[in-house]
């Protein structure tokens, strides 16, 4: 019972995360902003959602599995935002503009 | 334009020598906000209205088109059988044999498989062979003298020496490679097979020719390499398919063993049907994502 | 269960319709790419696993990626026009 309670918060939680980081994506303007909302919040929520489901299967098979649905997750969603960040600080003509920086801050 | 004959212009429209200033053309699309067709004016010269009746003759046709085509479809749909009705055409015979018999006839646990890799499995072949007149279609259109050198330059060059990229990547790679092996090995044990299998490979390709960059990959599989794989897993698949069927139909008694469902040395050719689709899938992927990208010299 | 099938099917119609309006053909692929993922959750839903997981490789994964190099090959992406260095 407390192991459903405690699953059914974790997921709510989860879910909480990923409606915040879809929310963060519509209201802000700059690209970078949105990448930061979106990715940085998708990681916890991902987690959230997981573990949830982790206390609701108990520990079988499909709880090996779901770890390793959170390790690739975590692996393979900041590189992505690290690349699609580093595309945008490349192509962006006005970067100086979107992301005021000190000369020299911005290296890659 | 107009001694022409109609098929000369039809050449010409498909060849894009007419007309290049026509609003909707694929040029000014969607590239960049500013580059929006420039506004019709009211009044006009002779051969401009001429076009603007042209593209008003167009547009309307377009709509006729599409409005026809939907109710026709719309039609059909509203003569289908009613879903899950017990007397449709698809509640057959054939079907409860495939689900009753099908573990026994071919020896695979996914059903699924077995349909498509053994009862029909010319099927599956004319598929694969889509595939392969694809990637040879593109071969002809790109690899032409000037695109001989891979270069790469730009902004989205530098992707193949970010640091962060490489070292997530190897860790990330055989996990991808692992994946798809199982699916296609286990295609006939459990859901996936030859397709679902090489994409997942064809992808875990394109994550590292984009970690280690072209010109490393295509050491390794050129576009040479790639056709020639393709066609010994057609070939095979040609020859293993044809055994089958000519042993199968005609009694000859030289069967293959079809072993113990369940085990992954079973089910007779649909473990080495299934290699050789996923090998001909992942080979498709990435040469026709090493194709595309490679850059074109001036 | 039903309910959320049919939440699906209304996204899955938006998304085909939004691939089709969208006037940015970056945008247009993204959305592509969203309509392929319900889809596959639509194909697991419907107990054909097998269809999922080729759905989500070839449509979510590599039709996009096949889409976006071909953007760049036309020049329509952003930072890969020829005046550019």
């Amino acid at each position: 019972m407390i192991r459903t309670i405690l699953a059914v918060a974790l997921m709510c939680f989860g879910m909480f995360s990923v409606c915040v980081s879809a929310l963060g994506l519509f209201r802000f303007q700059c690209v970078l902003n949105r990448i930061h909302a979106a990715a940085v919040t998708d990681t916890l929520g991902v987690l959230g959602l997981m573990l949830g489901l982790v206390l609701l299967c108990g520990w079988t098979v499909m709880t090996v599995k779901i770890c390793i649905i959170i390790v690739f997750m975590w692996l393979a969603g900041p590189v992505v935002t690290h690349l699609v960040a580093k595309m945008e600080l490349l192509t962006e003509r006005n970067i100086d503009a979107e992301a005021p920086h000190e000369e020299g801050e911005l290296l890659l | 334009m107009k001694n022409k004959s109609l098929l000369h212009r039809f050449v010409d429209w498909v060849n894009g020598d007419v007309a290049d200033d026509r609003p909707g053309n694929i040029r000014t699309v969607g590239s960049l906000p500013e580059a929006k067709p420039p506004k019709e004016k009211p009044e006009h010269t002779d051969p401009l209205r001429h076009l603007n009746r042209q593209i008003a003759a167009y547009r309307v046709s377009a709509v006729l088109v599409c409005v026809s085509l939907m109710l026709a479809l719309t039609y059909t749909v509203l003569c289908l059988p009613t879903y899950n009705d017990p007397s449709a055409p698809t509640n057959n015979e054939v079907s409860q044999r495939y689900v009753e018999q099908g573990m026994e006839e071919t020896g695979a646990v996914n059903t699924v498989a077995g349909m498509i890799l053994d009862y029909r499995a010319f099927d599956t072949f004319g598929e694969s062979t889509v595939l392969f007149t694809a990637t040879a279609a593109v071969l002809f259109i790109t690899l032409s003298k000037h695109t001989k050198e891979w270069t790469e330059r730009g902004p989205f060059a530098d992707s193949s020496k970010d640091p962060i990229l490489q070292v997530v990547g190897k860790i990330l790679l055989p996990m991808i490679f692992v994946y798809g092996i199982y699916v296609v090995l286990n295609g006939h044990l459990s859901p996936g097979g030859g397709f679902s299998g090489g994409a997942v490979l064809g992808g875990g390709l394109i994550l590292a020719s984009s970690m280690f960059g072209q010109k490393k990959m295509v050491r390794v599989l050129s576009a040479n390499v790639t056709t020639g794989l393709s066609v010994a897993c057609l070939l095979a698949y040609a020859a293993m398919k044809g055994y089958s069927f000519f042993t199968g139909a005609n009694h000859v008694g030289w069967e293959i063993p079809k072993g113990t469902p369940g085990d992954i040395l079973s089910s007779g050719f649909i473990l080495p049907l299934n290699i050789c689709v996923g090998i001909i899938v992942a080979c498709t992927m990435f040469s026709f994502y090493s194709l595309f990208s490679q850059v074109e010299e001036e | 269960m039903i309910y959320f099938e049919f939440l699906l099917l209304i996204f899955l119609i938006f998304c085909a319709v939004g691939t089709v309006f969208t006037r940015n053909l970056l945008s247009s692929i993204i959305v592509f790419m969203a309509f392929s993922a319900i889809m596959s959750v639509i194909w697991l839903l419907l107990e054909s696993p097998d269809l999922a997981i080729t759905e989500a490789a070839v449509g979510a994964g590599v039709d996009t990626i096949l889409f976006l190099v071909t953007l760049k090959r036309i020049h329509a992406l952003k930072g890969t026009e020829k005046d550019e260095k």
